[in-house]
């Protein structure tokens, strides 16, 4: 399985708590709130036990919103909440409790603009950092088992998956969720490359 | 599509995208790299009343002021610098541009519900432009505000009580059951009052069903009157018998509750010529108290104790309460 050494390990960590912070201040404006999220760990783990850990087995139903990224690093990043979650954090930002169980069509658009901010953020913290750019799809929102949600792209088996941890906080509720990038071999390598210059660069 | 339009001649490719643009039915502007409109179709001037010669040139906050610092003017600039589109929705974003449906929503300020997106545009040799594409959604957003008010009403109508409107049993099982939960978690006393209407059923014999029925609602209304927190229900538990869960409650505060029930009824003073106790309505009570804890205590013990309480009332004579308080096990009768 990939490894990063220590060092490249917390770089990411730092910058993806940079990028889901500035992902959490564009909420907060957006809802007059505060909001707040951190990502305590990163892991690396192939697509079948990154699909288990999230529940494949038990068949939970899980929450996707997913956008491709292009560029000189290639990856489709998946934001992932449990489905109830979702439910919650989207009333939670819309501040109206709907008695229905799962998401309306608008209840889905706006959890679609939750992930944009969310991904772009860790992407374009990504690539800023980096010193590079990618160019990014509009979100695509989904719902089904966690092997359904990344089987995104349709690539092969093997494919990598840097999952972060992400924890979510609004108004006193704590909620937790991952965001997933799919990454194949070639892009490992680019991430790895990428990393060292910008250690070695620091 | 790119390919076909190499094979066409550019001037008519040109004149064929123009009219694209115009017969489409979203909004599409698209803004240079300066933030400047050089796109403005025709949907944004019917939706807008603002014309494409006078948007044209201009800069995106100084057409739209309001815009200045807002998410959209955010998501124009990440386009612009970073080159990642933007969705904007409208459940979380409320309108952002003056677009206006009729001419009479219009002059009623009733501005159109709108999907954005935000989606940088590059070709080789040109700056990022950022194109703006606003759909109007507000059928969706009605749809949803109609089925949103059916799922209230239904989840409302599945828990209250037919005839006198207030919690059913339903609701009671549920709410006892998370109160029963929330008591055990934070250590604090529940306490359960079980109502009966004494002499009810000579009641309805003497002045007939409506009249009972009556009877029924006016008493409902008269026990939910006595409870004043969010958490405290009074529910109809069958028949002329009601419930009242009363968390974070010991058993002298469940007795005041008991005795404010009572004056209530009385208060109503409804005649009932066949109470062997009363010439009006009256009720008897039955109270149980737990503190339980994370291992002891169930919801059902709480609710056979009161049930136990209520009998020893009507067999001590009616018309009065019965407490049994927590362990360890007590019992007053008033």
């Amino acid at each position: 399985m990939f490894e990063l050494t220590e060092l490249q390990h917390d770089a990411l960590v730092e910058i993806f708590n940079m990028g889901v912070g500035s992902a959490a201040n564009a909420m907060s404006r957006i809802v007059n709130e505060e909001v707040a999220m951190s990502v305590p760990k990163i892991t690396f783990q192939n697509r079948a036990d990154a699909a288990m850990a999230l529940g494949d087995r038990e068949s939970r139903r899980i929450s996707g919103v997913s956008q491709r990224y292009e560029g000189s690093l290639s990856t489709d990043a998946v934001l992932m909440f449990p489905e109830e979650k979702s439910l919650e954090i989207v009333r939670l930002m819309v501040g109206d409790a709907v008695p229905m169980e799962e998401l309306t069509e608008m209840e889905q658009e706006a959890m679609s603009e939750i992930g944009n901010i969310i991904l772009n953020a860790c992407v374009g913290t990504l690539a800023n950092i980096f010193n590079t750019e990618l160019q990014g799809s509009l979100p695509n929102y989904m719902v089904g088992s966690s092997s359904d949600i990344l089987s995104v792209g349709d690539k092969s088996n093997d494919d990598i998956v840097l999952m972060l941890h992400i924890e979510f906080a609004i108004e006193k509720h704590r909620i937790d969720g991952y965001v997933a990038f799919l990454l194949d071999m070639m892009s490992m390598h680019d991430l790895r490359q990428h990393i060292d210059n910008y250690l070695a660069g620091i | 599509m790119t390919q076909t339009a190499q094979d066409m001649d550019a001037e008519v490719w040109f004149d064929l995208s123009r009219n694209v643009l115009k017969a489409v039915n979203i909004g599409v502007a698209v803004l240079d790299d300066q933030q400047t409109f050089t796109i403005w179709n025709q949907w944004m001037e019917r939706h807008s009343s603002v014309l494409a010669k006078d948007a044209i040139g201009k800069r995106l906050t100084v057409l739209f002021p309001e815009l200045e610092n807002s998410r959209l003017h955010g998501a124009v600039q990440n386009a612009l610098e970073s080159r990642l589109p933007a969705l904007l929705s409208q459940t979380l974003n409320k309108a952002p541009f003056p677009l206006f449906v009729t001419p009479k929503d219009a002059r009623e300020g009733h501005r159109m519900q709108q999907a954005i997106q935000v989606i940088p545009i590059t070709a080789p040799g040109m700056p990022t432009h950022c194109l703006i594409q606003i759909t109007d959604v507000s059928l969706a957003v009605n749809r949803e505000a109609i089925l949103r008010q059916q799922a209230i009403e239904l989840r409302s109508k599945m828990h209250s009580d037919g005839l006198t409107g207030i919690p059913n049993r339903r609701r009671f099982d549920e709410h006892a059951e998370e109160s029963y939960r929330l008591a055990a978690r934070n250590g604090q006393p529940i306490s359960l009052i079980m109502i009966d209407i004494d002499f009810f059923k000579q009641y309805n014999d003497h002045y007939g069903h409506l009249q009972g029925d009556q009877c029924l609602i006016e008493v409902a209304t008269a026990l939910s009157r006595a409870i004043k927190r969010p958490m405290d229900l009074v529910a109809r538990y069958g028949g002329e018998e009601f419930v009242v869960v009363l968390p974070d409650t010991d058993g002298e505060g469940a007795m005041k509750i008991a005795t404010d029930m009572r004056s209530n009824i009385e208060q109503l003073g409804i005649e009932h010529a066949q109470s062997a106790v009363s010439n009006h309505a009256t009720i008897s009570i039955g109270i149980a108290t737990h503190t339980p804890t994370r291992d002891a205590g169930k919801l059902h013990d709480l609710i056979s104790q009161a049930d136990e309480a209520l009998y020893e009332a009507k067999h001590s004579g009616r018309n009065r309460f019965v407490c049994h308080a927590d362990l360890p096990p007590s019992s007053d009768t008033y």
